[in-house]
């Protein structure tokens, strides 16, 4: 197996894979980091991904313009977004189960609008792969990374994006500042609700771009239930980058190319139960997390609903 | 423990308050009701008075109350004690597995002696799967929310995998259908029903029970006490000294071990063997439970039933109108968004009266 | 005291007696009440979809003033579908088809309760006085799709994305793989899980890699099959289905297809209910009860000889002459 793995074409195959695979997450985790940094804990990415799928499929399906679908998928996150902040910030919700009902609504809704507008499995023609030129001829890298769809492109892009935003821009200190300390962010001036609508709502936007992906970037349909669970997995690849979009993008990648694998080793027929094989992202994900030596610790006021003292 | 009128004016309003919530959301929900063409009149009928209208009604309500009442208890140690368990699918799962192993292993002892064993047994394998994520927070700093969404998903692999290999019932194979649920249980090991002729077992009871046991074991005990304390700060704690990771493994031990307790009843009093899928949400849809109930063991008690009762009302509906199921979700998720947002009228009421916040710290 | 309880006795005697003795009223033609519990969707292009489908069959041709139906979905767990199963009793509906094999024993627990209605579910063998029992024969259409690929297969490399090692896709997969096996002994078989019913992205990321790895057919189960269909219509490699011919969505892609003729099953269990049965009947789905067939896709040059060997496969199989082996024979 080792030796079949080693052949250049194998390996490329599977990092390739991974990269695909890691495309929604990558999306989803670093919306929910963002939110995360400004304190918010938003539990219902996997249904906002869902709702923004279906949305983003039926208008492609409808018009034909693949860029009105990703406009509407990203609105409908930023909607969903919205719906988070004004429970959680606004009305200071617990913010668990704010998610929880979130999510639920959007499971919900996708299903519900799903049923009424379209009733039965139907496809697109989505978003083609598109060599970058030059970068797509270099060897391994060119066919691992620059052979994708655009949206592929774009959720690696804003990896860096995220961290100059997060970490070499006043606003990027302000949302930190959100996160860590509310009381004296305020007393400098900050609006905390402020950072925290706009954190959540692009949150939301990134879980509307997972969801778009999925539909007329992967799948290039909509079924109902397409995330299957990914919205869970990206909140906690979240805490496996320990709030750093390097980190976030480690634990994409890692988590992605390890169900790549998995199936590549299903498919040339070694023998291993194939539920061993499945398990091995989850499993590897737990123990990479449990060796990894930094100790960040989360945003202290992660979680907490902020209520201004009243003097 | 005498309540002052003002006390007893908070209570009120402390209910009221989110069953406006609930009325403001099935009033939200009547816009969704009238998008997909349906009488919101015929279709609220049975949501609401479906779950207590008759004894099956509220049998039905019940037994989908008992997991998430356990599973909410569960999440009220984790929680008070600093974890997040996520992991309650999972602990489910591991709980149910253990119960059915062992109980297919003990099939000539007396129900007297298996039934408490094999609740035991339910026990300690949620607890197991619970430590694992425990451990790893104590010892390595590993957040317990992503190693407790990851072993929910392994807990259910590999119970794929035994269903389908070592613990398929050997009728699956014989006839060739080779439906993934082990052998059936000895009717010793079977729950009693609580109410004839429908599904409460029980495990209601024993839900009830546990809710005072971990009140009581919160508040009324050393140790409790310390989980509280870690919870509400770690470095007082610390300071005080006390075993912070410690306490920390301990609550996810137990929280684990009262979702496997879940799994066990599940199997005992109503699959009576172990099928794919056991956990059907309860993992989930308890923590909604717990936090409804203010994370207090005997504030989950009616959260998780008017939950059950939300759960299987919607499914009436759903029947009744023959709607989507997506409606059903919709519903549920504007009920849960609309009663944890009410929450800010009772909280600045109570706010009010506390003044200074300290009575909160004793007694929350 | 005595008196009045032999009194009693005897009056209810005579009534018992005079209810005997009445004539049967004859049976008006009832109109038969169908509740359907699915697990997943009405629209998966697989397993509920395909029952749903066989009831509104049957509904269209004993119209809908014999026939009622009423439908309930996406309750896989089965506490809530207990629940539902015990409502549409209450209600009195005839004949209550569970559709999955998880129902089992929420059904033989509530069913002694209404000896009058009839409940169905599978797949499973065990009936019961008020319980049909259905289950296809899938090892049977996998064996002749798995004859149509193994000639057909150019690389010799043929993919199965499978959902979960259980039930029926169990059956499907070893039935294909002997298929294969008896006409192209050279021809290798993958055959593969995503470990879930559900997960159309890893379906169809997993029919890339079976492609990446030289399958020029691929087939496989359950509802995330779609994925696994669509990432194999965009690279044009023809795709062979189960449950239901998906050739209505992808005409391009799914070649071949076996469908469950549910319609057959549940006319059965409404004309047993018209002789009287009301349950115990054990009902297979196959080729030799016409439950099962097989539905080309016109599109297709599928070559003659190919045709030839697959129609001559299929009479065998018809007439008992080939019998396709389960894993467990």
């Amino acid at each position: 197996m080792i030796n079949e793995l080693l052949k250049e074409g194998a390996l490329i195959l599977i990092l390739a894979s991974g990269v695909r695979l890691a495309t929604p997450y990558l999306f989803a985790a670093l919306g929910e980091m963002i939110g995360q940094r400004s304190g918010v804990l938003n539990l219902g990415v996997d249904g906002t991904m869902m709702l923004s799928a279906f949305t983003a499929f039926y208008v492609t399906f409808a018009s034909g313009s693949l860029a009105l679908g990703v406009l509407v998928g990203v609105l409908t996150g930023g909607l969903m977004g919205l719906i988070m902040a004004v429970v959680s910030v606004t009305m200071r919700a617990e913010q668990g189960i704010s998610g929880i009902g979130l999510h639920l609504f959007g499971l919900g809704m996708s299903n519900l609008l799903f049923r009424l507008s379209l009733g039965a499995i139907s496809t697109v023609e989505g978003f083609r792969p598109l060599s970058v030129p030059i970068l797509s001829d270099l060897p391994v890298i060119g066919a691992v990374f620059f052979r994708h769809n655009v949206l592929v492109y774009l959720a690696f892009v804003l990896v860096p994006v995220a961290w100059v935003v997060l970490f070499r821009t006043p606003l990027g200190l302000k949302i930190r500042a959100v996160g860590e300390n509310p009381q004296a962010a305020d007393t400098l001036g900050v609006s905390v609700t402020g950072i925290r609508y706009l954190c959540v709502i692009i949150g939301g936007m990134m879980s509307g771009l997972a969801g778009t992906y999925l539909s007329i970037g992967l799948n290039n349909m909509y079924v109902d239930n397409i995330t299957n669970g990914m919205g869970w997995i990206a909140v906690a690849l979240v805490y496996f980058g320990r709030w750093h979009p390097w980190g976030v993008l480690a634990g994409s990648l890692l988590f992605s190319v390890v169900n790549a694998l998995q199936i590549w080793v299903q498919v040339r027929g070694i023998a291993i139960p194939y539920e061993f094989a499945v398990m091995m992202p989850y499993v590897l994900t737990i123990v990479a997390l449990a060796f990894a030596v930094r100790r960040a610790q989360q945003p202290a006021a992660l979680s907490k609903p902020y209520e201004r003292a009243e003097a | 423990m005498k309540l002052s009128p003002s006390r007893w004016r908070d209570t009120v309003v402390g209910i009221l308050i989110p069953i406006g919530a609930v009325a403001g959301a099935l009033l939200a929900g009547v816009l969704i009701l009238v998008l997909a063409g349906v009488n919101p009149v015929k279709a609220y009928g049975p949501l609401l008075i479906g779950p207590f209208a008759n004894l099956y009604g509220i049998a039905q309500t019940i037994t989908k109350a008992t997991p998430l009442l356990l599973v909410g208890l569960g999440i009220c140690i984790g929680f008070r004690g600093g974890v997040i368990n996520i992991g309650g699918e999972g602990q489910i799962v591991a709980g149910a597995l253990f119960t059915t192993w062992v109980g297919l292993q003990l099939r000539s002892l007396p129900g007297i002696v298996l039934i408490p064993l094999l609740l035991l047994t339910g026990f300690i394998g949620g607890a197991l799967w619970g430590a694992v994520p425990g451990i790893l927070k104590a010892r390595l700093n590993a957040s317990e929310i992503l190693s407790t969404i990851m072993m929910n998903l392994i807990a259910a692999q590999g119970v794929s995998f035994l269903l389908r290999g070592p613990m398929i019932d050997p009728a699956e194979i014989a006839y060739g259908t080779g439906f993934p649920q082990s052998e059936a249980l000895t009717e010793w090991a079977w729950l009693p029903r609580v109410i004839p002729r429908t599904t409460v077992h029980l495990g209601a009871i024993i839900a009830l029970v546990m809710a005072v046991l971990v009140y009581v074991f919160l508040w009324r005990t050393t140790i409790g006490y310390r989980v509280r304390a870690v919870g509400y700060s770690k470095d007082a704690s610390r300071y005080a000294g006390i075993n912070v990771a410690r306490y920390a493994v301990l609550a996810m031990l137990l929280s684990g071990g009262l979702a496997g307790l879940a799994g066990a009843v599940e199997v005992m009093g109503i699959h009576h063997r172990l099928l794919d899928g056991v956990s059907a949400g309860y993992g989930f849809t308890g923590i909604v439970a717990g936090l409804f109930g203010k994370l207090h063991p005997i504030g989950v008690i009616p959260a998780s039933f008017l939950f059950g009762a939300l759960l299987v009302g919607a499914d009436k509906m759903q029947r009744a109108v023959g709607v989507s199921p997506g409606i059903v979700y919709a519903l549920q998720g504007l009920v849960v968004l609309f009663v944890v947002s009410s929450d800010l009228w009772v909280r600045r009421r109570s706010a009010r009266r506390v003044e200074g916040g300290g009575e909160e710290l004793v007694n929350d | 005291m005595q008196k009045y309880a032999m009194f009693m006795f005897s009056v209810l005697l005579v009534a018992a007696l005079l209810v005997a003795c009445a004539p049967p009223t004859p049976v008006a033609p009832e109109k038969v009440r169908v509740a359907l519990i699915l697990p997943s969707t009405i629209d998966d292009l697989a397993w509920s979809q395909s029952m749903y489908e066989g009831v509104k069959a049957v509904q269209a041709e004993l119209g809908e003033d014999r026939m009622e139906v009423t439908v309930t979905e996406n309750l896989w767990n089965p506490v809530d579908a207990a629940a539902a199963i015990r409502d549409f009793a209450e209600q009195g509906y005839h004949l209550i088809i569970a559709h999955g094999a998880q129902y089992q024993n929420s059904l033989f627990e509530i069913a002694p309760d209404f000896p009058d209605t009839s409940f169905a579910y599978g797949t499973s063998f065990k009936t019961g006085d008020n319980i049909f029992a259905y289950d296809p024969q899938a090892q049977e259409g996998g064996y002749l799709l798995g004859i149509i690929a193994g000639m057909m297969t150019k690389t010799n490399k043929i993919g199965v994305v499978g959902p979960v090692e259980a039930g029926d896709a169990v059956k499907y997969n070893y039935g294909f793989v002997q298929g294969v096996a008896s006409v192209n002994p050279d021809a290798e078989v993958s055959v593969t899980y995503t470990g879930s019913f559900g997960d159309t992205a890893g379906a169809g990321e997993m029919a890339k890699t079976h492609m990446d790895n030289g399958a020029d057919f691929l087939t496989g189960t359950a509802q995330q099959a779609v994925g696994a269909i669509q990432a194999a219509k965009e690279r044009g490699v023809p795709w062979l289905g189960s449950d239901m011919d998906q050739s209505v969505v992808w005409p391009d892609t799914v070649m071949a297809a076996q469908v469950y003729n549910w319609k057959e099953v549940v006319r059965r269990m409404v004309d047993a209910r018209v002789e009287g049965k009301k349950g115990g009947e054990h009902l297979s789905l196959s080729f030799a009860n016409g439950r099962l067939s097989l539905h080309f896709n016109d599109r297709f040059n599928i070559p003659a000889d190919v045709k030839a060997k697959v129609e001559t496969t299929l009479q065998a199989i018809k007439d008992g002459s080939l019998v396709v082996p389960l894993p467990s024979e």
